[in-house]
């Protein structure tokens, strides 16, 4: 049933929504974290990318994670000597990762997990006034 | 008849069986209206078994997923797809059984 399978494939796209929701939240925890070893690479910003996942069995398009790649942005550089992972020069490589454009994309994966969550509502409503019809 | 043990399937069978019997001009005598356990051959009755056990089995995934949720290993989204689908699948049944029931009292309380 059609709307049976609008469900399934929102469900798709409830869980790359909610997969995205963890990769901002790892790249937010992970904004200070600096290299373990001195002068090495900090913690890199992490971006989820999507695509088109078709399901041979129903015939529906959903959505599947396509990967998960580090940010090719360049690493911030502070003057720190006395940090324990400064290199030799004195300075320390601090994550790329701007809480700002976190917080955007947070809110844009929010508001598309709740766009899911209620096209799952409508079909699931659809589907019980159909029913109803029944009774 | 077997008044006494009349379930919804039974109503089903021999709802279906009614059917049959206005089509093929009656069923064998010694299957007749008094043996309704069997609904295979009704296509009624067949409708309504495999709906119910579409029903079970979805049913069935519904609690395996809340299964594993509380267990700690299940995804919340398997689990509310999972209850979602079960529930439909059981209103629906429980609807076309109603309205199969409504009909099949409605025969029993035909003048003859």
């Amino acid at each position: 049933m059609d709307l049976v399978d609008s469900i399934r494939v929102s469900a798709t796209g409830l869980r790359a929504q909610s997969l995205r929701m963890r990769i901002i939240a790892e790249n937010l925890a992970n904004a200070d974290s600096v290299s373990a070893t001195p002068g090495g690479d900090p913690y890199r910003r992490r971006i989820a990318s999507f695509q088109v996942d078709m399901d041979r069995d129903s015939g529906t398009t959903g959505v599947g994670v396509r990967s998960i790649d580090g940010d090719k942005a360049a690493f911030q550089r502070s003057y720190q000597p006395g940090n324990p992972a400064a290199d030799a020069k004195g300075y320390v490589l601090l994550p790329n990762v701007n809480p700002l454009v976190e917080a955007a994309d947070m809110k844009a994966a929010q508001r598309s997990y709740e766009a899911n969550l209620n096209a799952i509502e409508a079909a699931k409503t659809l589907t019980m006034r159909t029913i109803d019809l029944l009774k | 008849m077997a008044i006494g043990s009349i379930g919804a399937l039974d109503a089903a069978s021999a709802y279906g069986k009614a059917l049959g019997v206005g089509r093929t001009g009656g069923v064998g005598g010694s299957a007749g209206a008094g043996s309704v356990g069997k609904s295979s051959g009704s296509a009624f009755g067949g409708m309504v078994e495999s709906l119910v056990g579409n029903a079970a089995g979805s049913m069935r995934a519904a609690e395996a997923a809340s299964a594993r949720q509380v267990a700690g290993k299940g995804d919340l989204i398997d689990v509310a797809t999972a209850m979602g689908a079960a529930e439909t699948a059981l209103d629906t049944v429980v609807a076309v059984r109603d309205r199969m029931v409504n009909a099949y009292t409605d025969i029993m309380r035909l003048q003859i």
